[in-house]
């Protein structure tokens, strides 16, 4: 015994991939197949394709909303739609298109390709991360099935009080929307934390964090916004809630409550929010670039900072949505102040970006293509935020078309064409087979037509006084031409995400094979095969340069001695990512769906009376219980395994262990 | 042998504790979100006393009319010292766990779930001390969303502490169970700890005003 307590890192040489080995790691890594089985995956991969899939469709239906509101505003006194259903839908495209698409697609890519990038197996808890997922299905379940019982919510996506409160709406419509953000805010939660320690803890060695590539730089950046920023709407999400069920009074002002709590704890999410979904297609865009200009990017040390310094500033910000509230001029200048800051650490990455672009060798390829659109759009949002800092101007429009406008030009153009561009740029990755360059670049140019025609408009629109959310409007308002072009730009976006779908149905059925890495990219997911194997890598790698694949050579080492007969993965050291110890990630287990469903059944029923809650709780305390207390498939298996390498002479990097063979105490 | 260098980690340990054990990070990051649920209650609380002349304010519907009802401090207090001193089981618990050594970490589990069957218990008769129900006014309903709130983390803290000392007792002392132990710990720890200031902010701040 005493031998194999001094330990542990052996420098040797790789020996050949035996077939028998490789069947091996890929029989203890296989998916469970057939109806059963979906229920129980914990891959990865296979939950992150289960968000991105799930949060397109909802885009799909959030877009499909938007066109009737389009079809609807076309003309004057149209009378397509009434102005309750209006309503509806527009709550509805607007609570579908932040908590249902666009948080958890940005988190969906960073789960399947976070674990990639930093050269692991899968993620830290893979079986929370199944449960987020079905937590988040849930939610968006609910809120669709309210709609097409006609009871989905109509206050608003940020359902404002006194309207959204039990005086105003009654019946059950803003309860389904506020347990709705309860279901997502969990699934987003349980994403963050583990993109967070995947990236901590599971780095493959020598990727310290100078040598992190910038697209997981923004998913944990993003993460740890998510942390600090959901717990606020959480909160007002059950205080809501409470409010019309129990008759607390938060928010009621006959009892001492106040409706601007609401506006605070809303927006003290909600704009960090938009950030939360801004700031992983910054990790897109870095990505692409590097890709298509063949170049390090310049400046990767201020890109990460300027990162971290607006998620610092974007929680300096939620003051800018509520100008028009009776708040001090102090604070409000204070929040100028700050909008107006936040401009800049934006500017030094769309300049960083541009400096990497200029001398380049571009390769004019789709992702390219949406990276460029993202900065001409993005830059004209840009320009707009910065003039709606500014208080008069502020209360000019607000609640008007150019509001609407702005935000449009900032979450469309930041996230949804960065968004495109990392499909087109992954979707090899995901699939094996290539989308088509024609169609793609058909795709790009319909949905950036489509886009200036239907936004561009609204500027003028809410200028000239166009309230938003009004389900008509009168000929004599002169309204109606610029609104019948907005109506016609979303037809040609119709169009455009119409031929992404057609490409990728083509593609999937005969697109061109893309083997390994069609674009030379850097980043090690694409040093595997496409589509992936279930562990990801034979031997993990590790890395000797920031620029992974790219700096590798003959002479950088692999990773081997982990088991091939259980589900184990390397730890490493938070900064350096040295080897730390070996890890058994559990495997296919029933209960993450069973726990989200003892959730549903807490929050469901908690929307009728509040015995929903204790009810609810118990059973998932009982379903946690199970949990724990079951084994999955693969946990255990190390035990009965025989050691398949001799206990290594030290000769390398020392741990000092203590009699339970852990390593002592102060060499984290 | 192919002439691929490689690094060999086959005889790495298998678990670590604190830091280097990715359950540390993940319980880590949970504690940050319910820190910062926390604390944005605190700032709903000191947000809502501007909307009062009087903190708490007087009971009008009361029978008799009270005019100043600061909430009762005797059993709260006690409680607080309750909560306070269940981390010295649970630090013995922690240790035990370290060390390897089944029975003392068993003995402090237990003792632990005792402090936190008590605290839950006057926990229930901390919410009468308030002398306001939820739905009397903003007042009421925010000191109960606190004190609701960390019991909920209570019950999770004890309820983690059965589930440990279960497993111990019929699963055995594996070492991955020593350090989820530890893990349980920091929970623990986390919830004693931030009921000191909202024990100050709930029953003080009526008084110290």
């Amino acid at each position: 015994m005493e031998e194999s307590k001094s330990v542990h890192v052996r420098k040797t040489f790789a020996p050949e991939i035996d077939e028998r080995e490789r069947r091996q790691l890929e029989l203890t890594w296989a998916e469970p197949r057939g109806f059963f089985g979906w229920f129980t995956n914990t891959h990865h991969k296979s939950i992150a394709s289960r968000y991105i899939v799930t949060a397109f469709i909802f885009f799909l239906l959030g877009g499909l909303e938007a066109a009737v509101m389009r079809w609807q505003l076309a003309r004057p006194n149209n009378h397509f739609v009434g102005p309750d259903l209006y309503n509806e839908i527009f709550t509805t495209h607007g609570t579908t298109m932040m908590f249902l698409f666009a948080v958890p697609i940005m988190e969906g890519i960073g789960l399947y390709l976070v674990p990639l990038m930093v050269g692991t197996r899968n993620v830290a808890f893979p079986r929370m991360n199944a449960f987020g997922y079905y937590t988040y299905l849930i939610g968006g379940l609910l809120l669709y099935v309210g709609f097409f019982m006609n009871v989905g919510p109509d206050a608003g996506w940020f359902a404002y009080v006194p309207l959204s409160g039990p005086e105003y709406s009654p019946g059950k419509r803003v309860d389904i929307w506020g347990q709705m953000i309860t279901f997502t805010e969990i699934a987003a939660l349980v994403g963050a934390i583990e993109i967070i320690t995947t990236v901590f803890k599971q780095r493959a060695p020598g990727m310290s964090l100078n040598r992190i590539p910038l697209f997981v730089w923004s998913q944990v950046v993003t993460s740890f916004m998510i942390i600090f920023a959901m717990p606020a709407v959480m909160l007002a999400s059950q205080m809501l809630p409470a409010d019309r069920l129990i008759s607390t009074h938060f928010f009621n002002v006959a009892e001492g409550g106040d409706p601007l709590l609401w506006q605070h704890l809303f927006w003290f999410f909600g704009h960090p929010e938009v950030y939360i979904i801004f700031i992983p297609a910054l990790g897109f865009v870095s990505s692409i670039v590097v890709t298509f200009s063949r170049r390090q990017i310049f400046g990767y040390t201020p890109m990460v900072l300027s990162l971290i310094a607006t998620a610092f500033i974007g929680f300096g910000l939620w003051v800018h949505h509520m100008f028009a509230t009776p708040l001090p001029m102090l604070g409000q200048s204070f929040f100028t102040g700050a909008s107006m800051i936040i401009a800049i650490p934006s500017g030094i990455q769309i300049f960083c970006w541009i400096a990497t672009l200029w001398g380049g060798k571009l390769h004019l390829k789709t992702p390219l293509l949406f990276v460029l659109g993202f900065v001409a759009i993005f830059v004209l949002g840009g320009l707009t935020g910065v003039m709606l800092a500014s208080v008069p101007l502020d209360l000019q429009v607000h609640d008007t078309y150019f509001v609407v406008a702005h935000f449009h030009y900032v979450l469309i153009g930041g996230a949804v064409f960065p968004l495109f561009g990392a499909l087109y740029y992954w979707f090899p990755k995901w699939t094996g087979k290539m989308l088509s360059e024609r169609a793609g670049k058909l795709n790009f140019w319909l949905l950036f037509i489509g886009f200036n025609l239907t936004f561009f408009p609204m500027h003028q629109l809410g200028l000239q006084g166009m309230p938003r959310r009004v389900y008509t409007y009168l000929p004599e308002m002169g309204w109606g031409n610029l609104n019948l072009a907005a109506s016609i730009g979303a037809a040609l976006m119709f169009l455009g995400v119409s031929t992404f779908l057609l490409n990728v149905l083509w593609a999937r059925k005969s697109g061109e094979v893309a083997g390994d890495n069609p674009w030379g990219a850097d980043t090690l997911e694409w040093g595997v095969s496409s589509p992936p194997p279930s562990y990801n890598y034979f031997y993990l790698p590790t890395v000797a340069g920031g620029y992974a694949l790219w700096t590798q050579t003959d002479e950088t080492p692999v990773v081997i001695g982990l088991s091939t007969e259980c589900r184990e993965v390397l730890v490493t050291h938070v900064l350096d990512a040295t080897p730390g110890h070996k890890y058994e990630l559990p495997g296919p287990s029933f209960w993450p769906f069973i726990t989200a469903l003892g959730v549903g059944a807490t929050f469901i029923p908690g929307i009728f009376t509040p015995w929903g809650f204790a009810i609810g709780g118990a059973l998932c305390l009982f379903m946690l219980f199970g949990w724990f207390w079951s084994h999955p498939r693969s946990e255990g298996a190390r035990a009965s395994e025989k050691r398949k390498h001799e206990p290594p002479k030290s000769d390398a990097a020392h741990t000092r262990l203590d009699k339970a063979g852990l390593p002592a105490e102060g060499e984290a | 042998m192919t002439q691929r260098p490689a690094i060999d980690v086959s005889g790495l340990p298998e678990h670590g504790f604190d830091a280097r054990e990715p359950l540390w990070w993940g319980n880590l990051f949970l504690l940050f979100i319910e820190t910062t649920m926390f604390g944005i209650l605190v700032a709903t609380y000191f947000y809502l006393r501007q909307n009062f002349q009087l903190w708490p304010p007087p009971r009008v519907y009361a029978s008799p009319y009270q005019v100043n009802p600061l909430p009762d401090l005797f059993v709260p207090t006690i409680n607080l010292i309750l909560i306070v001193i269940s981390c010295v089981p649970m630090i013995l618990a922690d240790k035990a766990a370290r060390r390897g050594d089944r029975l003392a970490a068993l003995i402090g589990l237990t003792a632990c779930i005792a402090f936190g069957v008590a605290a839950s218990v006057l926990r229930w008769h901390e919410f009468s001390a308030l002398k306001f129900q939820w739905d009397e006014n903003a007042y009421g309903s925010v000191v109960w969303f606190i004190l609701g709130m960390h019991f909920l983390h209570l019950l999770t803290a004890t309820a983690e502490a059965v589930f440990v000392t279960l497993w111990i007792i019929f699963r055995g002392f594996d070492v991955k169970h020593r350090v989820d132990i530890t893990i349980t710990s920091v929970y623990w720890y986390w919830v004693a700890g931030i009921w000191i200031p909202l024990y100050a902010i709930v029953w003080f701040v009526p008084r110290w005003q």
